[in-house]
């Protein structure tokens, strides 16, 4: 994968996920950073920061991101989210729009 | 038209729920409130539960509601975030429930209607709330002036609904304290003119209903005293002269006598809405004389006494007009046509109202979508000149005399199918063509109709043939075909569309229990109305507790349609029985019918 096609989510704790530019689209808020005009350090580096969310729901939401993907081109499987998560998941979807 | 109704509540009931959320919160809450056991599993979870945006919570509490997993110790989690709370119809709300409503911060809004537990002792735990805007107690009997008191402590409010309630004309006056008061609904309460009078001080009123009310005459000029008063309801009660209300915009007098509608001083009321259902006009020359009728777009004098319709040629701005019941005939349909430049809803049910009168609205109503016929003298010869109405979604001719063929006089007599004509409505999405006249013959133009989600048909000439051909509808989710000899056969082989939810096949006394219930296991997502469906709260109970259907995509239809299997010299077998033999063979027929099912009632989704 270039690296121009990716990019880097870094979560609170300070672990980073590297994927797809166009699975990280998914989220409403993250293609607005990464598409909106003007230098934004996001645009620039392709790099977001999220200190309000954890790693453990960071990487439930780039899996969230494929899955999503995958379902859009007809893959009809079910996404599984333990219930520990629900609240907090619930909370970074709503902030991602997505 | 019924089931069209409960079908867009459960829409809107769940567009609620999930509006304007993205997916993954849908899934979350979805999977929050999967079990006993998964709420178990979050809600230990405070500070997370602290710290969510309060229409999140606001979702997830309505949820858990829904899938009946609330309970009154689980709404302590939710009071520092929850702003607005329905549980209305709720039979096991009380004043438990209550008690922890009461310690909810910030509170807005709180419906409980037809929460028949709630009573005065309960709203007790409402006295004091200091952001509570919005209570609807509606049709809580248990509720008195009592409760009232503990009420009028919340100055906050400016929703308040108490129709139906115990309260008397005592605790209405109570209610003039609460000077923030917009909307107030005290229908089916023994308001009098001396009540009404007290009320006087809630100067920001917009919203009134008094419907059933002990108001008269002699009450009503009190109304000019609400200065922002847009909304007036009247219906069932003695006022027969209304006074000028400047600046009232929707006015229901329905089943009032009328005198005299807005008639006094002052600029005239620019009325958007007026509802005269069943209504009495002892003048009508006069009914539509006093306010600004260039602005009325909603009519309804369904049932009512009006005679004469020449009025209608003012109202320029109609786009809603119910004349169902009314004595309207073919002679005053130019009036209607006249006015139906921007028409988008014409209800002429239960009128004299034949095919020629149809035949004067062609060309005359572009906009027109919806449009009721049922119960008129309409046949045949209107379907061509509804087919010439190009904006139409929604026609409803049930109880007619059509049966989908013109008769051509001459030489030769010709049987043209008259249901062609509205292929050229290429937006019609619901037809109901519940005419005992009907047959196979006539169903089969309806099969290529695009659109169509809802059909409705009832007819005792209909056989396995309609079905059969029905099954081709491509986006069709409510089939009826009721009353109709159907067979177990036909039911078996037929192929549902893979859009279809629900099938109502009420009336079809052919069907024995285990066809119905065969075909209930191979299709659990479609709603299958039959005698034999023991009992639909229990489908209800289930549709509420499975996730949206959008989750759940009907599984893959394979596109290979098997022959249908329909013996080519059936004929109702009505005929040629008796009733003691028919009911013989109804027995015969499920005992052949199970061995029949067995092969094919497995448990698992069968994908055919």
């Amino acid at each position: 994968m270039r690296k121009e096609d990716t990019v880097k989510l870094i979560s609170a704790e300070g672990f980073e996920f590297v994927i797809h530019k166009e699975a990280a689209m998914v989220s409403q808020t993250i293609r607005n950073m990464l598409t909106s005009p003007g230098s934004f350090a996001e645009t620039e580096h392709g790099e977001v920061t999220f200190p309000e969310i954890s790693t453990t729901i960071l990487e439930k939401i780039c899996q969230y991101f494929y899955w999503s993907l995958q379902y859009a081109n007809g893959k009809e499987t079910e996404f599984p989210i333990e219930p520990e998560l629900t609240l907090e998941l619930m909370m970074a979807a709503n902030y991602l729009h997505t | 038209m019924e089931k069209q109704k409960i079908g867009e509540r459960e829409r809107e009931s769940k567009g609620m729920e999930i509006e304007a959320e993205s997916r993954l919160v849908r899934l979350c809450i979805e999977a929050a409130c999967e079990s006993r056991e998964s709420v178990e599993k979050w809600r230990k979870q405070r500070r997370t539960l602290n710290s969510m945006p309060s229409p999140l919570a606001d979702a997830l509490l309505r949820r858990l509601f829904l899938r009946r997993l609330l309970f009154p110790s689980l709404l302590e989690a939710f009071k520092l975030r929850v702003e607005v709370v329905d549980l209305k119809g709720e039979n096991n709300v009380d004043a438990e429930w209550m008690a922890y409503l009461g310690a909810f911060c910030y509170l807005r809004s709180l419906n409980l209607a037809d929460c028949h537990r709630i009573n005065n002792s309960a709203l007790w735990s409402l006295v004091g709330m200091t952001s509570l805007k919005e209570v609807d107690i509606s049709r809580c009997a248990k509720v008195t002036d009592a409760g009232i008191r503990h009420l009028v402590s919340i100055s906050t409010l400016q929703t308040l609904r108490i129709s139906e309630t115990g309260v008397t004309a005592v605790g209405i006056k109570l209610l003039s304290s609460l000077t923030n008061m917009f909307v107030l609904d005290l229908g089916g309460l023994p308001v009098t003119d001396t009540a009404l009078s007290s009320l006087q001080a809630l100067t920001k009123l917009e919203y009134l209903d008094l419907w059933g009310s002990n108001i008269s005459n002699k009450g009503a000029p009190v109304l000019q005293k609400f200065p922002k008063l847009k909304f007036l309801g009247l219906a069932w009660t003695n006022v027969t002269i209304l006074p000028n209300l400047s600046s009232l915009e929707c006015l229901n007098l329905s089943n009032c006598t009328i005198n005299s509608v807005l008639q006094g001083n002052g600029n005239k009321a620019h009325l958007t809405k007026l509802i005269c259902s069943g209504a009495t006009f002892t003048n009508e020359a006069e009914a539509f004389l006093y306010f600004d009728t260039c602005f009325l777009s909603f009519l309804d004098v369904s049932n009512s006494s009006l005679n004469g319709f020449y009025f209608l040629n003012h109202l320029k701005a109609m786009e809603y007009l119910d004349l169902s019941s009314s004595m309207i005939g073919d002679d005053s349909i130019e009036a209607v046509a006249s006015i139906g430049a921007i028409l988008r809803n014409l209800n002429l049910g239960k009128t004299r109202v034949t095919s020629a009168g149809v035949a004067i609205l062609v060309g005359h109503v572009p906009k027109l979508e919806n449009l009721s016929l049922s119960r008129t003298l309409v046949d045949d010869l209107a379907m061509s000149y509804i087919g010439m109405m190009p904006s139409l979604k929604l026609v409803d001719l049930n109880n007619t005399i059509i049966n989908g063929f013109i008769h051509q006089d001459g030489a030769e007599p010709n049987l043209i199918s008259s249901l062609t004509a509205l292929h050229s409505l290429k937006g019609l999405e619901s037809l109901n063509l519940e005419c005992a006249t009907i047959k196979d013959a006539a169903v089969d133009p309806l099969s290529s109709f695009q659109e169509l989600r809802l059909l409705s048909l009832k007819s005792p000439s209909l056989t396995d043939i309609s079905l059969y051909h029905l099954s081709s509808l491509p986006k069709i989710r409510n089939l009826g075909i009721r009353n109709a000899v159907l067979t177990d056969s036909g039911l078996f082989s037929f192929r549902p569309p893979a859009t279809l939810e629900m099938l109502d096949l009420r009336g079809c006394w052919l069907l024995t229990e285990d066809a119905i219930l065969s075909f209930r296991k191979r299709h659990p997502l479609i709603e299958l109305r039959h005698e034999h469906v023991v009992s639909t709260s229990d489908q209800t109970a289930h549709h509420r507790l499975t996730p949206p259907r959008t989750f759940l995509r009907p599984p893959q239809v394979n596109q290979k349609r098997e022959k249908l299997i329909v013996s080519q010299y059936f004929i109702d077998q009505r005929l040629k029985y008796t009733r003691e033999e028919l009911l013989a063979l109804q027995f015969q027929s499920s005992s052949l019918g199970s061995p029949f099912d067995k092969s094919h009632a497995k448990p698992q989704m069968q994908s055919d």
